[in-house]
């Protein structure tokens, strides 16, 4: 069973975040290539969004989102409190255009970019952190 | 599995390492109709969830689309 306080914790900041992404790693440094390709979308959508690294308490969240959301593979978009997808659904739903409908933002021209850093920072709220 | 989970779907399935245990699942089913693509998904990782829990399949990703019923 999920830690209790951790479960209350996470269903806190998925209800205060229209947009929240639990990744592996950090925006800035992804240490996985699927979080990776998500803060690469998120990023080209322009969107504001929270990233929490899932990485220094894998296995309980891992067993949180289970219950919060019958998921338990990262990364996790949830946009309006409810678990959009995974990697795959994400790109997906990018090049479907139905990411940009979800998020209620214009779809980008432009494919996500492989190198942001040239770009100046991204725009993203920092980094969340899990106690 | 996936078939017997979702009667009369299309399912194709690629073994991507060539180990048997990293697959790519590609799903048409008239099932998913109206059904967010979130929840597709979840239809069809339930449908072998067996085999993971047993460590015959370590990932699956998976590619759903909408069959005409």
């Amino acid at each position: 069973m999920a830690d209790p306080q951790l479960k209350q914790k996470v269903e806190e900041l998925i209800a205060e975040n229209p947009v929240l992404l639990f990744m592996k790693g950090t925006p800035e440094m992804p240490r996985c290539g699927f979080s990776m390709k998500v803060v690469q979308v998120l990023d080209a959508m322009d969107v504001e969004y929270g990233a929490i690294d899932v990485l220094p308490a894998l296995q309980p969240l891992r067993e949180v989102t289970a219950e919060v959301a019958d998921w338990q593979t990262f990364p996790q978009l949830y946009v309006n409190g409810e678990l959009l997808g995974g990697a795959d659904i994400v790109e997906e739903m990018f090049a479907s255009g139905e990411l940009a409908e979800a998020l209620g933002v214009e779809q980008p021209a432009e494919a996500p970019q492989e190198t942001e850093q040239a770009q100046g920072p991204p725009a993203q709220s920092p980094p969340l952190q899990i106690e | 599995m996936i078939e017997a989970a979702l009667p009369g779907a299309e399912v194709e399935v690629v073994d991507e390492t060539g180990a048997g245990d990293h697959l790519r699942a590609t799903v048409a089913a008239a099932q998913f109709e109206g059904l967010p693509r979130i929840d597709q998904h979840r239809l069809v990782k339930a449908a072998v969830k067996e085999r993971f829990d047993d460590g015959q399949i370590h990932a699956l990703s998976v590619k759903t689309s909408i069959a005409p019923g």
